[in-house]
């Protein structure tokens, strides 16, 4: 029994040195990358200068052009993400505060996402490679119910998302591979007219005042940065549209554009834009902000 | 409680240290142990259906006991047929009768008859299947006189409870465990070790092979109208990998653990996809299951005496039934009649026992006709699994007609974010690795074991796939 023991010991010891060495090596492999995406573009820079950042979900991914403020002079990059919650919108303001980005105006897609607090799982774990190199990140996570797992055991946060930062992921960064993330500044056209389902319903959400929205206003307010939050344009065929009236009541400085692109051939899915309802949104936009 | 589960990780050691320091005084304190933490695990499911195992075990426990004691031929038959009628019962219900009740429903409304089915509202206990087949073996070993009955009820509910075989086999006979069982188990060095490397080669056929395969077979699957002749072979190939490694991988860490207890279980698969015949195939893939049917139905209805004809007509029954005995589906039916108009050739021929050998690949033109038969057999395996994987046999002949009539091999990227050509290099590693060890039970042990198990931890940390988390597809038989 003693050498079975032994045996055993020694598999433990095995697993042990693995996670330690595989997690040393991808975490490695993402602080060397910045072209792969929006988080580790903005985790391994230094201090930038912009006129206008854009953050928010796919709401702002898809339908704010960069290319049409960069026409007005305004150095502009899209860091909206799809998927992402004002969870990750904080998190990523606060990594450009630290790495002393001068901003102007942050424009903030706060919608949909102000009715939780929740994470997003697919892009947070997009933070999760840094968190033993960042005092901002882990302090952001300390409070998630798995901060215990995912900061003491090593590899672990590569193994509970493996299909968003595993081995996949980890080799194509290593090997460079390119993807469209950060092309035309950020902005991801949606080029297909009512591909989706051109009606929604969002009666089950309850806008509530957010934690994280008012960690961005505050982050604004210390590093000077100008915030400008919108609601973006959904389809004629919601049911609940009045939560955009909910949210204005709870944030009366929210800017309402909901309903200022009308019309099913401006839409790729009820609540996402195409590149054509995207170009005439953002017009719209710049001529009421700047 | 799945072994690939951080729970079963917490488990399994308690329950090992208990076995050999606390209760490994004598035969009966190791099973007594052993019976308690089997149903345990078995409540961890639901524990309501611990009542149907229990009731189960009883029945066979008790009838084997009248069986052996009865007098006169007719007792003996009353005992034997209830305990069969009784038995199969549970199964019909639980698993079989909704599925005859729609079916039936179904049939009259074709004909006009407007109807709609009386469906019970029952879930399928874990495992049934596999505990009842061992019940049914046992007492008809009994009443064949193969076997004396087992007296004991603790020995007898531990053969047929015992959990690492307990929810998805291997199918025991109680002429190979209930011996091992009624004597008391030393610690065995050699065996344990032995015993973890088939766990670990399990864990990398479970979360490395088959639920890597899973997240692209079901991307492919789900979307098959969309795909072209390309994505739907992978996606075949990749069922084939999937179903393989997720069940074998089951049977290895089954193998294995009750090694760790000192019992050695019935092997459950052989490298079946080397196989150069349909009737290798068969002698190779889930073979507790195949032996089971071969001794206990094939057989007594003639087997491969007789005229051709009812040759033919044994061949189909047993393939039949034993793909419903999968699961009440169609699909389950035609999967189980594919295989058997594959046997069907070699049955007529006599070549049936032609590959008894494990194969070989050597430099000589005799290879080149191995290597094409393993590819051929592998092949037409693939299109029947096509049929075990679709949700109906409509869609399963669709999706063969569109592999055939689409003519577009491009590689494709699936909802899963992936390429569907990706997983080649995987299957190949996987494949070549296999083929090395066929002589083997796994391919760790030997020289360099430290090495290559330390390889076997790597590849299930680094490429496991964990957070699209798979059932053990055998679980829902």
């Amino acid at each position: 029994m003693t050498k079975f023991i032994i045996v055993i010991a020694k598999i433990l010891l095995t697993i042990l040195i693995l996670l330690v060495l595989l997690d040393w090596t991808y975490t490695t492999v993402y602080l060397h990358s910045s072209n792969r995406g929006k988080v580790e573009n903005v985790f391994n820079s230094k201090a930038e200068n912009y006129d206008v950042v854009i953050l928010g979900s796919s709401r702002a991914n898809n339908h704010f052009v960069p290319e049409l403020f960069e026409k007005k002079g305004l150095k502009t990059f899209n860091y909206g993400m799809s998927g992402a919650h004002l969870f990750e919108a904080s998190l990523l303001l606060k990594l450009m505060a630290e790495r002393n980005y001068k901003i102007k105006t942050v424009i903030l897609e706060a919608d949909l996402g102000l009715c939780n607090e929740k994470e997003s799982e697919m892009i947070a774990a997009k933070f999760l490679p840094y968190i033993h190199h960042s005092e901002i990140i882990k302090n952001h996570f300390s409070s998630q119910e798995n901060f215990n797992e995912l900061y003491y055991i090593p590899f672990y946060r590569y193994v509970d998302f493996d299909a968003l930062i595993g081995f996949r992921e980890m080799y194509n960064t290593a090997t460079s591979k390119p993807t469209n993330i950060l092309d035309h500044l950020g902005y991801h056209p949606l080029i297909n007219k009512k591909q989706g389902n051109m009606k929604n319903d969002i009666r089950a959400l309850k806008p509530i005042r957010n934690k994280y929205y008012e960690e961005i206003k505050q982050i604004c307010q210390q590093n000077n940065y100008k915030l400008i939050t919108v609601m973006t344009p959904m389809c004629a065929n919601v049911k609940g549209l009045d939560y955009f009236e909910k949210a204005n009541q709870i944030y009366p400085e929210i800017h309402n554009l909901e309903n200022v692109v009308q019309g099913d051939q401006y839409f790729s899915s009820c609540g996402h834009l195409n590149d054509a309802g995207a170009r005439m949104f953002t017009k719209i936009v710049i001529e009421k902000f700047f | 409680m799945f072994f690939n589960s951080l729970i079963f990780a917490i488990f399994l050691p308690i329950v090992f240290l208990l076995y050999w320091f606390v209760f490994s005084k004598t035969k009966s304190t190791q099973n007594a142990f052993l019976v308690v933490v089997s149903y345990y695990f078995y409540s961890c499911w639901d524990w309501r259906f611990l009542f149907l195992l229990l009731f189960s075990t009883l029945l066979c426990y008790y009838t084997g006991i009248k069986i052996e004691k009865s007098i006169g031929e007719r007792e003996r038959k009353f005992w034997f047929w209830l305990s069969v009628v009784f038995n199969l019962g549970f199964l019909a219900i639980f698993k079989y009768y909704n599925f005859f009740a729609f079916s039936f429903s179904e049939a009259l409304n074709n004909i006009g008859i407007q109807s709609s089915p009386l469906l019970l509202d029952v879930i399928l206990p874990v495992g049934i299947s596999f505990y009842t087949f061992h019940g049914l073996s046992y007492v008809i070993d009994i009443y064949y006189k193969r076997i004396q009955s087992e007296k004991d009820v603790i020995d007898y509910a531990l053969f047929v409870s015992y959990f690492p075989l307990l929810v998805a086999g291997p199918i025991e006979r109680a002429t190979h465990l209930l011996p091992q069982v009624k004597l008391k188990r030393s610690f065995d060095f050699e065996k344990a070790k032995e015993g973890v490397y088939q766990i670990i080669w399990g864990l990398v056929k479970k979360v490395v092979i088959a639920d890597t395969c899973a997240t692209y077979a079901n991307s492919i699957f789900d979307n098959y109208t969309s795909m072209n002749s390309l994505s739907l072979i992978l996606g075949a190939v990749y069922f084939a990998f999937q179903i393989y490694g997720d069940f074998s991988g089951y049977s290895d860490m089954a193998l294995g653990m009750s090694k760790l207890f000192g019992l050695d279980l019935l092997r459950n698969f052989n490298y079946p996809y080397f196989s150069r015949d349909i009737a290798e195939f068969w002698r190779r893939w889930h073979i507790s299951l195949s032996s089971w049917f071969r001794d206990y139905l094939y057989i007594p209805l003639g087997g491969s005496r007789g005229s051709k004809l009812k040759q033919v007509r044994n061949v189909f029954i047993i393939f039949v039934v034993s793909g419903f005995w999968h699961g009440a589906n169609w699909t389950f039916l035609a999967w189980g009649f594919i295989n058997a108009m594959y046997f069907l050739p070699s049955l007529l021929l006599g070549t049936n026992r032609n590959n008894m050998e494990t194969a070989e690949l050597h430099w000589n033109f005799n290879s080149i006709k191995v290597f094409f038969s393993i590819l051929a057999t592998f092949s037409i395996t693939c299109l029947a699994w096509i049929f075990f994987r679709a949700k109906s046999i409509h869609t399963a002949f669709d999706y063969i007609s569109t592999i055939f009539t689409n003519g577009n091999f491009a590689s494709q990227f699936l909802q899963n974010q992936r390429y569907s050509y990706e997983l080649l290099w995987l299957i190949l590693a996987f494949v070549l690795v296999e083929w090395n060890s066929r002589y083997k039970i796994e391919p760790i042990s030997g020289k360099f074991s430290w090495l290559k198990m330390a390889l076997c931890l790597l590849t299930i940390i680094a490429l496991g796939t964990y957070s699209d988390y798979k059932e053990f597809i055998y679980f829902q038989f």
